[in-house]
C-alpha cells in the first residue's frame, strides 16, 4: 500500500478566500451541489474553518492525529481510523455527549445542533482529492503523503535559497 | 520490549481494562492477554446505558468489542468470572471458581461502585437503583413499567442522565439534593442557572437542600422516600446517584498499598512487582494541583489504561494525570463542558465570567493570571478542547488571554503571532 496523503497547508498561499469552506460544505450537502445546497435544511456545515490571526487567514482542519484524542475519549465508540488512516465519526453512533470537542486541542469537531451529532473532516471518502483541497485557488492547500510534502518543502527551500545567492 | 509469550492478566473488562488490552496488543503481538469481569455481560460502553432505560438503544448496541478503537484481535474476556484474589508472590490469580491463573503482568482495573450512603435507611428495597451495570439499567428498565414516579437522590450526572431517561418513558421524576443547586461537583450554584433553567423546562421537579432519611417500602417494594425536612415523597422507584468508590475489595493491603485506591507511580506501576493499576481503581494525580485524586470517567480511565497497557508491554509511557473535572454533556437542550478549576468562590483565583441569553462561560486563571487553570462553557462549548490543552500543558497565557476571555480564541492563535491588528 502506498504512503496515506494527508491535507497540508501552505499558510504563506491562503488568501483568505474561503473557498475550501463552501467546497467543504457542498461535499456534505445532500445535493453535492452549490444551487442545491444553499437551500438545504439545515444548512450543510463546512469542516474546514479559515480562521483569521491578525488578518493574516489561517485555515484549520483537523489533522486525523496518529494518537487521535476524540478517537480514545469517544464514550459510545463512535469513532474510529479507517484502513486509509483516515479518522472518521459515524453518526449513527454517536450520541451528541461532546467529549470528543473537549479533548479535541485543534478545535475542528463540530456540532451538529438540529441533528445532535458531531461532526468533523472525513476527508471526503468519496473523491480522490478532498474537496477543500481542489478548491483552493493558490494551492494553500494540498493533499500529499509526509515525505512527498517534506521532499517537496525541502526542494522549495533549497531553490529559494539558490535564487537569493543569484546561483 | 517484552518477549514473546508474555502472560498479561487484566482484571475488569471495562473502560480502563479494554484501553489496556488494546495497548498491549498493539505493543505485543504474542503475548495472552486474558481479561476477566465479573459481569455477565461481554465489554459495554457503560455510559450509554440510561439509553436501554429510554429504549433508545438495545444492549447489543452498547458493545465494545468491535466499535471505535477497540479492534485487537486476541483478546480473551471472561465473563461471569470474579477475581477473589491476587498472589503477587506467586504471581497468579485465584478466580472464583477455585481456579488458578499465572500472569506476568498484570492490571487492576476493577473500576468502582456505587456509594450508598449508609445513613439512608432502607436502600436494599426492590425498586431502589444505583444505575451501574447494564445488569442494574435492565433492572430499572423492568421497574418502569409500573412506576408512576421516580425518585432521585443526588443531583451528578449519573442521576441526571438516569432522569431524562425516565423522563423519556413517560415517568414524573424528582431530583433530590443535598446542595442548594445541581451539579454541584461540576459548577458552582450562581453558574448553573441556564441548566437548571433547562432542567425544569425538560418536566424534572428539582428539590435543593434535601436529602433523603428513609425508603419506605410496602407491598412490591418501594413506596416513597422520607426526606430531612419530614416530607414524603410518594414514589415507586428511586436511583440513587451519590458517587462511586474504587473496587478494592480482594486486594490485600498489606501487599499491594491502598489509599482509597490502588496507588501507583507515575508509569502506572504500584508497588508490588508486575503489578499495574488504572481507572477508576487507581489513585491518580491533578496536573493542576499535584494532588492526588481518584475519577470515575470513562474518558480518563480509557487514557490511563491505554498509558497502563503501554507499560506493561515495555513501552515505557509516563501518565500524564488528569484533571479531577473534566466533563462534556448536554442536558436537555444546553451543552456544557466543565473542565479543571471551576470552583472559584473564596478562592484566589482570577475569574472571568461572562453571561449572555443562552450561554454562559466562565474562565478560571491562577492568580497571578499567567495561566488558564479552568474553563466552565454553557451554551456555546465551541473549541472547548484547546482550553484543555491549555489548561493541562500549564502553558504561559498572556499572548492570547483576550481570546480565551472572549471565548474566540482558535488554533491560527497557536500557529501565528498576533500583532493586535483586527
Amino acid at each position: 500500500m502506498s504512503e496515506p496523503k494527508e491535507i497540508f497547508v501552505r499558510l504563506d498561499r491562503c488568501m483568505g478566500c474561503h473557498s475550501c469552506e463552501l467546497a467543504c460544505a457542498v461535499e456534505h450537502s445532500g445535493s453535492k451541489s452549490l444551487y442545491g445546497a444553499i437551500s438545504e435544511q439545515p444548512r450543510p456545515k463546512p469542516r474546514v474553518y479559515v480562521e483569521s490571526v491578525s488578518k493574516t487567514p489561517v485555515p484549520v482542519v483537523c489533522r486525523h492525529c496518529e494518537d487521535a484524542p476524540c478517537m480514545h475519549a469517544c464514550i459510545a465508540g463512535a469513532i474510529r481510523r479507517t484502513e486509509d488512516g483516515v479518522v472518521i465519526t459515524q453518526s449513527d453512533r454517536c450520541i451528541g455527549c461532546w467529549t470528543c470537542v473537549m479533548v479535541c486541542p485543534y478545535g475542528v469537531i463540530g456540532r451538529h445542533l438540529e441533528e445532535h451529532k458531531a461532526y468533523r473532516c472525513d476527508r471526503c471518502p468519496d473523491r480522490e482529492i478532498p474537496a477543500c483541497v481542489g478548491a483552493c485557488p493558490t494551492r494553500a492547500l494540498v493533499y500529499r503523503s509526509v515525505t512527498d510534502f517534506s521532499r517537496h518543502t525541502r526542494k522549495t527551500a533549497s531553490a529559494q535559497m539558490l535564487g537569493t545567492q543569484g546561483g | 520490549m517484552a518477549s514473546s509469550g508474555t502472560r498479561y492478566v487484566i482484571v475488569g473488562a471495562s473502560a480502563a481494562g479494554m484501553a489496556a488490552a488494546e495497548a498491549i496488543r498493539a505493543t505485543d503481538r504474542s503475548g495472552s492477554v486474558t481479561v476477566f469481569s465479573e459481569e455477565p455481560d461481554l465489554p459495554y460502553f457503560r455510559p450509554l446505558i440510561p439509553f436501554l432505560i429510554s429504549g433508545r438503544k438495545s444492549a447489543a448496541d452498547m458493545a465494545l468489542m468491535g466499535q471505535g478503537p477497540y479492534r485487537g484481535a486476541g483478546i480473551d474476556v471472561r465473563i461471569d468470572s470474579r477475581v477473589d484474589r491476587i498472589d503477587s508472590r506467586a504471581q497468579t490469580v485465584e478466580i472464583h471458581n477455585g481456579e488458578r491463573l499465572p500472569y506476568d503482568r498484570l492490571l487492576i482495573a476493577t473500576g468502582s461502585s456505587p456509594y450508598i450512603p449508609p445513613e439512608i435507611a432502607g436502600t436494599d428495597t426492590e425498586g431502589v437503583f444505583a444505575l451501574r451495570t447494564l445488569a442494574d439499567a435492565r433492572a430499572a428498565e423492568r421497574r418502569v413499567a409500573g412506576t408512576r414516579h421516580a425518585v432521585m437522590l443526588g443531583g451528578g450526572m449519573l442521576n441526571l442522565k438516569a432522569s431524562f431517561a425516565l423522563l423519556e418513558r413517560g415517568l414524573q421524576v424528582t431530583l433530590v439534593v443535598k446542595s442548594p443547586q445541581v451539579l454541584s461537583q461540576l459548577m458552582e450554584p450562581d453558574d448553573a442557572a441556564l441548566i437548571r433553567d433547562a432542567l425544569n423546562k425538560a418536566g424534572l421537579k428539582i428539590e435543593t437542600g434535601a436529602g433523603a432519611v428513609e425508603i419506605l417500602s410496602k407491598g412490591r417494594g418501594v413506596s416513597g422516600v422520607l426526606l430531612d425536612d419530614g416530607r414524603t415523597l410518594d414514589c415507586e422507584m428511586v436511583c440513587i446517584g451519590k458517587g462511586v468508590q474504587p473496587n478494592v475489595a480482594g486486594i490485600d493491603p498489606s501487599d499491594i498499598r491502598i489509599d482509597r485506591g490502588v496507588v501507583v507511580d507515575r508509569f502506572t506501576a504500584s508497588n508490588a512487582a508486575d503489578i499495574f493499576a488504572a481507572g477508576d481503581v487507581a489513585v491518580t494525580f491533578d496536573p493542576i494541583t499535584g494532588g492526588r485524586i481518584v475519577t470515575g470517567l470513562w474518558t480518563n480511565a480509557v487514557d490511563m489504561g491505554r498509558c497502563a497497557g503501554y507499560n506493561m508491554a515495555g513501552k515505557p509511557t509516563e501518565y500524564g494525570g488528569t484533571f479531577g473535572i473534566l466533563n462534556a454533556t448536554q442536558v436537555a437542550d444546553v451543552a456544557f463542558v466543565s473542565m479543571g478549576i471551576v470552583h472559584t468562590t473564596g478562592r484566589d483565583y482570577e475569574t472571568h465570567a461572562h453571561g449572555s441569553r443562552g450561554a454562559y462561560r466562565k474562565l478560571v486563571f491562577s492568580s497571578d493570571g499567567t495561566r488558564l487553570v479552568g474553563v466552565l462553557l454553557v451554551g456555546d462549548i465551541s473549541r472547548a478542547g484547546m482550553y484543555r490543552f491549555l489548561i493541562k500543558e500549564g502553558k504561559p497565557v498572556a499572548k492570547i488571554k483576550s481570546h480565551i476571555i472572549d471565548h474566540t480564541l482558535h488554533y491560527g492563535h497557536f500557529v501565528c503571532p498576533d500583532t493586535g491588528k483586527g
